[in-house]
């Protein structure tokens, strides 16, 4: 958004004072983004992948594990195995609930980068440090850093399901040679410290607490509603399109 | 205490597997074909060495190689191995074990562990360039299982349960310069005897193993790794966890950073007019901006155009 | 053997079956020994040696008679001339011990001879189809009676007491000491092989010629004087029709090496697995009862003066069998056995040999079949797992009216009945299973393959209902007695007149048997009153014993009784006489005194604990050892007396006559006077000299070569006859007349080599113990060598389309069997006569018994022929013709 004061014709300005006058009478306009599926699946994965987590870290760090002793690390194991499971089956099994949601994923993640992604991405990282000062482009549906890191919780996500399982397989039902097995732990490792990184991030953001982003996890976590405020802001180009295609656009008095 | 060591002389053993079964009796261990698992002898595989590969039950085999050599008058060898952990002086078992349930005995240079320590994450395996650790299952949770060198029958001054039982003197145990000594007179004996390819194995590898080998053979014929070393995932697996700790930290750190530079942040409600394409302030009433259009800005400005410092005519709080 | 410098396995191997012999082995291959090895496979032991030579199995016969020939033209011939003038060794061969140690300069008699065209030797009766031995006797110089005057040497074979006999005249050979006569036995020795040269060893044994050679030539380094070589032999050598004879070849061997009696060398016969050296001592054998007495019969044997007569030497030690025989029926039948009724002799079980039947373990199932044998004890053994033919073990068994097993498990023969191919519903057996305790679950004595026997202490008490042996003995014979005393029986006698109160402190015990092993004076003894031991468990406080301090001092008038008398001796110290650990027997000081590796006082060595047997011949004519550096016994010429083990440390004991005493008999004061050096080195033999030629076999007087009952050959490459013309188990329709037992087709079932080409042998692995009775119940050995084998070279399976793992079934005309195939370049191709000839090996040890690892597809024992050695009575597991294929299962 320009720093510069934007001039408005005087039939604009009617048209937006009565605009803003029915929004008193209409009240306050939220847009629908996460579905519950969606939401209950990011959900379940999140609480499995800090579980995850912390039970992985009790074999990662020696200490930690020796703290414990072993009947301990050996209840975290097993349940790091069975809460590995529901991590990589709930997001298939919510796949194939709702194809249509997949590919609406991956078209959101996978799509042209236009001039304000490019602009976006440059200018995020001061962003993060001056965001008082810095004010980003106006962004489609998924912003080109969402995408970025996005993708990477998917791909580090993936490998750690794919790593994981083979892990389990191998020390059951089929060995896979103890190089495949160093291998594999090399790469659970890796994917870890990269996923670790981004889930850092993605919290920080995601969970609102940086302060540009307070409230964001009603999105996730609460109704999926976004207010149209905070639509334009982080969405700049998809806020005004669904606003004005009034399609999945929900209309809230206060204290409705 | 000086350092130990188990010496394994191939050309002196006879490959009747005393020690296999020793380790077996010694260390409760057992085997596969038992009244729960009846076995038909007929299913053999035809292979002499036998179980396969050291298993969940089995610490110590007895290796058996036969082949062709135009190179002596018999014109056929018969190489018998000894597969059972080697006691590295640099274990890279001992390096990855997250859980200290390897050690390294202090008093013979052993690698031994506590089964009660053990988490069984079976990293150790993967740290290992010879493939030894095996896992026990113990009640559903599996833990380590390889041989322990008997530090304990050791400490009691006796000799390990499979030289105990040997019978030919092929295995034997002692200081460790002692054994070295020992090997390296008999690699002399066999190359005064035709055996060319005969070797010692043990003092060097893995920075000097506790188990030295007199190879009649060579390395290859008796299955003995040539070079081993900890295996380079491993090493960097044991790189990774710092880095991820580091990395981890940083991350941390900068958000912090991030979150306070961001203290006070504020900013407009913002509504938007479809009819006029108009993004509105609710608190100023002003349009910020109208249509839909892309950024006009260049990086630049977008960058500078607000901050304080740049000389900008506005600073402060979030301004829109 | 860590004294030898060249070892010879051949039909043996050591490493893999006698584990602990080749701890030895190595000590002598560490000083510098050569180590060869001839076997039809490349064994663990030869992978240990520096020579392998492959063989064909059932040649070696060839293989010795080449050796002999070899030693002959390239020692012996080139330096005879020379010795004989000079009376000087050459440094190569020793014919001082040639001509002074055995018998090759006795001159042998007119009609001596064999014909190559026929492959008889003289005697041969065509229509009993045996041999009469006299030509093969030596020409008489003149004969000496035995002096039986009152000071005379056999004054005590006249004294009160002992059982009249005729008294034997020694029969003085005539000798040619040049050995230049025609018909000394040495140049009849060396015409009979000179046919054995390099070219047809070599096509009968399947050999490659060079290797040959290095054996031979390795062997000869041997025979230099101060050198000793050494054969260890096994199974692969006995189990033949002509086994006895493969024995009888290396002891010529080792005769004409010079290797008999000194440190290193000698025949070693491995033992151990299936308990050989305890078994014939003690006498577990159809024509020998307890030590190497000959069993009474009902012909040159049914009498007692009959036996002394026939079986006392007129000259050596054996002069002194009365003194055995007397004092062992003293033992049998105590205090019922005087001289008037001949000791108690005709109580004695005697073998029916006046209708030439066998009796052996081979004809026993022929015996079952005919339903002559109606009830059966197998007793620590398990023939139907492995005795040759085994179904047709199984098959005769069903014929009985009960049969007991006793044993530590549930074996084959303990469970014929549930053979994969027998109907249980069919057949009427009554059988009966008797538990029995295991080593280490009694105290007792047990005994090496080097005659060492020692006491063992019980380690653990025998598990659920087993019991030992002699406890389970007591309690039949108990049992069979009381039922005799109260309602009579047949033949009750032999029952009730045995001697039988082996009790100590009201209970069985081996202490009191070993009391009559060892033998005691009657005088001292009481036997009556009940032994019972003293809180220290060193002497009798009831009854009470007087143990002779060996057998030396055993007397033929019924004064002394003694069980065995090969062991008096071992267990002699009246001291404590309740405490074995106080006794010789019990040995336990692991010092090597003459660092020879004598070990004298561990254990007790039979006869006289001597450890090196015919120890005379390891020293010259003057008694003076061949090797100064390997001293057994030897001459002091300043002192005029020997030094043995008798008088210093780390010697061995004299197993010869070394000096003599005479106690006069009106002062009773006893003179010992020491025999000067003498050519009497085998004082077993009644001419004191070891036999290149022996009038001792029912086979041949000299070692020939024979194929094997089944053999891939038409014809014998080196005689007119095909097979040994005396082994056992010839079938009705070859054999006739003379035999008494006629072995069935069934039993036999000669294959031919069109249809069985290949040859094979059996063998045991180390994991297991013969039939698997005890290695079978410890899973940690069915894990380490899971299941039974046949062995083939990789040419074959590739012939045959065979993988390693695959399963096989291999047959012949009596069974057949499905094994795991093991390629392997171990065992290889061998050209015999110019034909590419195909061996296979076979292992035995599984089988259907309900232990780990059963199988139920046919023990390998189904496959072998019930033919055996007519002097041993061994079968011949070791060369017989199968046939195999790739199968499923």
């Amino acid at each position: 958004m320009s720093k510069h004061h934007i001039e408005v014709t005087p039939e604009m300005k009617a048209s937006d004072e009565a605009f803003l006058e029915g929004r008193t009478v209409g009240g306050d306009r939220y847009i629908k983004r996460h579905s519950r599926q969606a939401r209950w699946t990011h959900g379940v994965t999140v609480l499995c992948c800090i579980w995850l987590m912390i039970s992985g870290a009790f074999v990662f760090v020696p200490p930690l594990a020796q703290f414990a002793g072993s009947d301990v690390v050996f209840f975290f194991r097993m349940s790091h195995r069975v809460i590995g499971v529901a991590f990589v089956a709930v997001p298939i099994i919510s796949a194939f609930a709702a194809p249509a949601g997949v590919k609406h994923i991956i078209h959101n993640n996978i799509c042209h980068w236009t001039e304000d992604d490019k602009k976006w991405m440059i200018l995020f990282l001061p962003y993060l440090f001056l965001a008082k000062w810095v004010h980003m482009p106006d962004q489609d549906e998924q912003k080109s850093g969402q995408r970025v890191a996005d993708g990477a919780l998917w791909i580090c996500g993936i490998a750690m399901g794919i790593t994981g399982v083979i892990l389990l397989l191998n020390s059951t039902i089929m060995p896979v040679g103890v190089v495949a097995h160093s291998v594999l732990l090399f790469l659970h490792d890796l994917f870890f410290f990269v996923m670790l990184v981004f889930a850092l991030a993605h919290i920080f953001l995601g969970a609102g607490i940086f302060q540009p982003y307070r409230g964001m996890w009603k999105v996730m976590w609460k109704d999926g509603l976004i207010s149209e405020s905070d639509a334009l802001y982080h969405w700049g180009h998809w806020a005004r399109e669904v606003l004005g295609s009034d399609n999945g656009v929900i209309r809230k008095k206060k204290g409705e | 205490m000086t350092e130990k060591a188990i010496l394994f002389d191939s050309s002196r053993c006879t490959a009747c597997r005393g020690c296999q079964v020793a380790c077996k009796c010694w260390n409760d261990l057992p085997s596969e074909p038992t009244a729960e698992r009846p076995y038909d002898s007929v299913n053999w595989d035809g292979k002499f060495t036998h179980p396969a590969d050291l298993n969940s039950c089995t610490r110590l085999i007895t290796t058996f190689n036969d082949f062709e050599s135009e190179s002596s008058q018999k014109r056929v060898g018969w190489a018998f191995g000894r597969r059972a952990c080697q006691h590295c002086t640099e274990a890279g078992c001992v390096n990855i074990c997250p859980a200290g349930a390897l050690h390294k005995d202090p008093e013979t240079g052993f690698i031994t562990y506590d089964q009660s320590k053990c988490i069984g994450c079976q990293n150790c395996s993967s740290a290992c360039p010879f493939d030894v650790p095996r896992y026990e299952d113990q009640g559903g949770k599996t833990v380590i299982n390889k041989c322990s060198g008997c530090v304990d029958r050791v400490a009691h001054g006796m000799k390990p349960a499979c030289v105990t039982t040997c019978q030919s003197g092929a295995l034997q145990f002692g200081d460790r310069d002692e054994m070295i000594a020992l090997a390296n007179e008999r690699v002399e004996f066999l190359h005064d005897h035709g055996y060319e390819d005969a070797c010692i194995y043990g003092v060097d590898e893995m920075a000097g193993l506790h188990v030295i080998q007199v190879l009649k053979h060579g390395m290859d014929a008796h299955g003995a790794v040539a070079n081993p070393s900890i295996p380079v995932t491993a090493t960097l697996s044991g790189i990774l966890k710092p880095v991820t700790a580091v990395g981890a930290g940083a991350t941390v750190l900068g958000l912090a950073a991030m979150f306070g530079l961001a203290a006070g942040y504020k900013r407009d409600t913002l509504v938007y007019n479809d009819a006029t394409g108009d993004t509105i302030s609710l608190e100023t009433g002003e349009v910020t901006k109208q249509g839909n259009g892309p950024d006009e800005r260049s990086v630049k400005e977008a960058l500078t155009e607000n901050l304080p410092f740049v000389g900008s005519k506005k600073g402060g709080d979030g301004d829109e | 053997m860590q004294n030898t410098d060249v070892i010879l396995n051949i039909g043996s191997n050591s490493v893999e079956n006698h584990p602990v012999s080749s701890k030895w082995l190595h000590k002598a291959h560490d000083k510098g020994a050569k180590w060869m090895v001839v076997d039809p496979r490349y064994t663990r032991t030869a992978e240990q040696a520096d020579i392998y030579c492959p063989i064909r199995s059932g040649t070696d016969i060839a293989f010795y008679g080449g050796l002999y020939n070899y030693i002959i033209t390239n020692l012996i011939e080139p330096g005879l001339a020379e010795y004989t003038k000079t009376g000087k060794n050459p440094s190569n061969y020793n014919f001082e011990y040639l001509i002074n140690y055995t018998n090759a300069s006795y001159i042998l008699m007119k009609d001596y001879e064999f014909d190559p065209a026929t492959g008889l030797f003289s005697g041969w009766n065509e229509d009993s189809e045996t041999y009469d031995a006299h030509s093969w006797h030596y020409e008489t110089e003149e004969e000496i009676p035995w002096d039986t005057s009152a000071t005379g040497a056999y004054n005590w074979s006249v004294a009160k007491g002992v059982p009249e006999f005729d008294k034997p005249v020694l029969a003085v050979p005539k000798k040619d000491a040049s050995l230049q006569n025609k018909r000394c036995v040495y140049q009849k020795f060396k015409e009979h092989y000179s046919r054995y040269d390099l070219d047809t060893v070599c096509k009968i044994c399947g050999m490659d010629k060079a290797d040959l050679e290095l054996v031979y030539s390795t062997w000869a380094t041997s025979c230099a004087p101060g050198k000793a070589g050494t054969i260890l032999y096994a199974l692969g050598q006995t189990q033949h029709t002509y086994g006895a004879q493969n024995t009888r070849a290396m002891s010529v061997l080792q005769l004409l090496s010079g290797n008999i009696g000194v440190p290193g060398g000698g025949v070693c016969a491995l033992r151990g697995e299936p308990n050989v050296q305890g078994a014939t001592d003690m006498g577990m054998l159809v024509n020998e009862q307890p030590a190497y007495l000959k069993w009474s019969n009902t012909t040159d044997r049914d009498t007692l003066a009959h036996w002394l007569s026939s079986q006392t030497y007129s000259d050596g030690y054996y002069t002194n069998k009365p003194k055995f025989m007397v004092s062992q029926l003293k033992e049998w039948f105590g205090e019922n056995a005087t001289v008037k009724n001949d000791y108690g002799y005709d109580w004695w079980p005697k073998v029916p040999s006046h209708d030439g039947s066998d009796w052996t373990e081979m004809s026993s199932f022929e015996k079952m079949k005919e339903g002559t044998m109606k009830g059966y004890y197998a007793w620590g053994m398990n023939p139907c797992h492995s005795a040759p033919n085994s179904g047709n073990v199984r098959r005769s068994m069903a014929n009985l009216d009960w049969a007991v097993t006793v044993d530590q498990v549930i074996t084959e023969t303990a469970s014929f009945w549930d053979a994969p191919d027998m109907k249980a519903e069919e057949i009427g057996t009554t059988c009966y299973f008797l538990p029995c305790a295991l080593i280490y679950e009694k105290p007792g004595t047990i005994l090496n393959s080097g005659r060492w026997i020692q006491w063992r202490q019980q380690a653990v008490e025998p598990w659920d209902e087993a019991k030992p042996d002699y406890e389970i003995c007591d309690l039949l014979w108990t049992e069979i007695r009381r039922l005799y005393k109260e309602q009579g029986g047949a033949n009750p006698d032999p029952i009730l007149k045995m001697k039988w109160d082996y009790y100590l402190d009201g209970k069985i015990d081996p202490r009191p048997v070993s009391w009559a092993l060892n033998g005691y004076a009657l005088e001292g003894s009481d036997w009556k009153s009940g032994f019972k031991s003293d809180a220290k468990g060193e002497k009798l406080t009831s009854g009470s014993i007087n143990l002779l301090p060996g057998y030396a001092d055993l007397a033929a008038d019924g004064s002394t009784a003694c069980g065995m008398w090969i062991y008096s001796g071992f267990y002699s110290n009246n001291e404590a006489p309740v405490s074995a650990e106080s006794q010789p027997v019990y040995g336990r000081d692991n010092t090597d005194y003459g660092g020879l590796g004598l070990y004298n006082k561990w254990a007790y060595s039979w006869p006289d604990n001597r450890r090196v047997i015919y120890n005379r011949a390891s020293a010259d004519m003057n008694g003076q050892p061949w090797n100064k550096d390997k001293c057994l016994v030897k001459w002091d010429n300043k002192a005029k007396a020997w030094t043995t083990g008798k008088n210093t440390d780390g010697y061995d004991n004299p197993d010869f006559v070394a000096s003599k005493s005479v106690t006069d008999p009106k002062t009773g004061v006893v003179t010992t006077t020491a025999i000067e050096p003498n050519n009497k080195a085998f004082f077993m033999l009644w001419e004191q000299n070891g036999r290149l030629e022996s009038y001792g076999m029912v086979d041949g007087p000299l070692p020939e070569h024979y194929e094997p009952f089944e053999t891939p050959l038409s014809e014998n490459l080196i005689n007119g006859r095909l097979n040994s013309p005396c082994y056992l188990g010839r079938p009705d329709t070859e054999g006739k007349k003379g035999l008494g037992t006629k072995y069935s087709d069934e039993s036999t079932r000669r294959a031919s080599a069109d249809e069985f080409p290949y040859v094979a042998t059996t063998y045991s692995v180390t994991e297991h113990w013969q039939t698997g009775a005890q290695t079978r119940a410890c899973p940690a050995l069915v894990e380490a060598m899971p299941g039974d084998m046949i062995e083939m070279s990789p040419a074959l399976a590739q012939e045959k389309g065979v993988k390693t793992g695959d399963k096989v079934r291999v047959w012949n005309r009596r069974a057949e069997v499905i094994v795991t195939a093991v390629v392997t370049p171990r065992i290889r191709p061998l050209t015999v006569n110019g034909k590419t000839q195909h061996l296979v090996g076979m292992t035995h040890h599984y089988s259907w018994s309900k232990l780990f690892g059963l199988t139920t597809h046919g023990a390998v024992n189904d496959l072998t022929p019930n033919v055996g050695d007519p002097n041993s009575q061994t079968p011949e597991y070791k060369a017989f013709l199968v046939n195999f294929e790739k199968t499923s299962i």
